[in-house]
């Protein structure tokens, strides 16, 4: 048994865009599921009945599918109910977002939900608007305990974008399987394509774990 | 547009041994990876110290890579490595329980640090053995704490289970490529399949729940 990792280095101009593709791919979802996470959560506390009902639905509904069959229901399901040809990136973009706003709405709630009632009541006793005491009461506080848990979400997006791969999305995994198939070298570009997930995503996690600590709420 | 579900209808056995893998998958390697979880995070707490450092490596690195590599790696680069080829069952087991044992780890340190060092200093006053307040003490506290925890991470394995589809385990995300790839009504297979992904699904966390709710008060000191 012999192996040739120069394979690794002589694909290393494929890798890097790859791994280009991956963290953007991470970026734009989180660009995209923040704010949305933001109006689902809002609009569940807050709104009419049946549109919180629908909200509910919605968050219970991507909480409880696999993310995988999630990419592949909308490659198939967005060109037909939206008439546009997607590419498979952004195809991608949409499964992931999808996942991560009913995720990041559930965070929002629950950082909304943790702070205590009278707080409320007391932005509101001094005059402010139900839209002043969550701009300017609610949301502050609401941060500092959804931030560490939005990062860990961080962390298993950016792992979760190696799923995009099945829909051929030229990001890192689909791209050192596809390397995988053309030379052969199964091992190596498996073990490369682990070791370069490795390398990212591991500061991130002990980032994760600095941010737990940094943030934790003692009331 | 039209849908037709008759394709569901005709393929049912199909779908149904799909569902009958998936299921088993996620017992199965929900089992071996609470188990190993529980050996790694004794280990982590308990172990001798040289040990540690690597422990703590070998979650963390979990936590970094992907469970798709990690199956995909299993799968096709450990038989290169080892010499053994193994089904595509036990390649996924084997990688979601290395995977999934980091993270019960992780519950299991979290749980057992919950309760207060007090009670441990109290215990080792009374004569106990390190082992015997392990035991006796802190984890039955501690297990009941871990429950909620565990509720998710039973819904993260039956989730990741469909990533198994990736080594051709033939569990209901295989069946239902397969099945869309061949009937042309990738549409309706589709919709089917999250269907029952989230009727599995919905009810593990919601029990989770409930049972949680039922015990609570077994684990506050």
């Amino acid at each position: 048994m012999s192996f040739d990792w120069s394979v690794v280095w002589s694909h290393r101009q494929e890798l890097l865009a790859a791994t280009g593709t991956t963290i953007v791919l991470t970026f734009a979802t989180m660009a995209i599921a923040v704010p949305c996470g933001l109006i689902v959560a809002a609009l569940r506390l807050y709104a009419w009945a049946p549109v919180r009902a629908l909200a509910t639905a919605y968050v219970e509904l991507f909480r409880n599918l696999p993310l995988i069959l999630v990419v592949f229901w909308a490659f198939y399901v967005l060109p037909i109910s939206t008439g546009l040809g997607l590419s498979p990136l952004a195809t991608g973009l949409a499964a992931l977002a999808l996942n991560v706003t009913a995720y990041n709405a559930e965070t929002f709630r629950a950082g909304i939900n943790s702070l205590r009632r009278g707080q409320v009541e007391a932005a509101m006793a001094l005059g402010m608007s139900r839209t002043q005491a969550l701009r300017r009461v609610l949301v502050p506080q609401a941060l500092r305990r959804v931030l560490p848990v939005l990062a860990s979400t961080w962390v298993s997006l950016f792992k979760d974008t190696s799923l995009v791969s099945v829909i051929a999305v030229s990001e890192l995994a689909y791209v050192t399987m596809q390397i995988r198939s053309q030379t052969y070298r199964v091992l190596e570009m498996l073990t490369a394509m682990a070791a370069i997930y490795w390398l990212l995503g591991y500061p991130q996690a002990k980032l994760v774990d600095w941010m737990q600590r940094r943030f934790a709420v003692t009331e | 547009m039209d849908f037709d579900f008759s394709v569901i209808t005709e393929h049912w056995r199909f779908l149904a041994s799909g569902i009958v893998v998936t299921l088993v998958l996620s017992a199965v390697s929900g089992v071996t990876s609470i188990a190993a979880g529980f050996v790694v995070a004794m280990l982590r707490l308990y172990g001798p110290r040289w040990l540690r450092p690597l422990v703590v490596l070998y979650i963390d690195s979990m936590r970094a890579i992907p469970v798709l590599v990690v199956l995909v790696w299993t799968f096709f680069a450990l038989p290169i490595v080892s010499g053994l080829t193994m089904p595509p069952f036990f390649a996924a087991l084997i990688g979601l329980t290395v995977h999934l044992a980091a993270y019960v780890a992780e519950i299991v340190r979290a749980g057992v640090e919950s309760v207060r060092p007090g009670q441990t200093r109290a215990s080792l006053a009374l004569g106990m053995s390190r082992a015997q307040i392990v035991r006796r003490i802190v984890l039955p506290q501690a297990i009941v704490r871990m429950l909620p925890a565990f509720g998710s991470l039973l819904s993260v394995t039956i989730k990741d289970t469909a990533i198994a589809s990736v080594i051709a385990v033939p569990e209901l995300m295989r069946q239902s490529e397969t099945l869309a790839g061949q009937s042309f009504q990738p549409i309706e297979v589709y919709t089917f399949a999250m269907l029952v992904y989230f009727v599995i699904l919905f009810p593990v966390t919601r029990g989770v729940d409930l049972f949680y709710r039922r015990v609570a008060h077994l684990g506050r000191s």
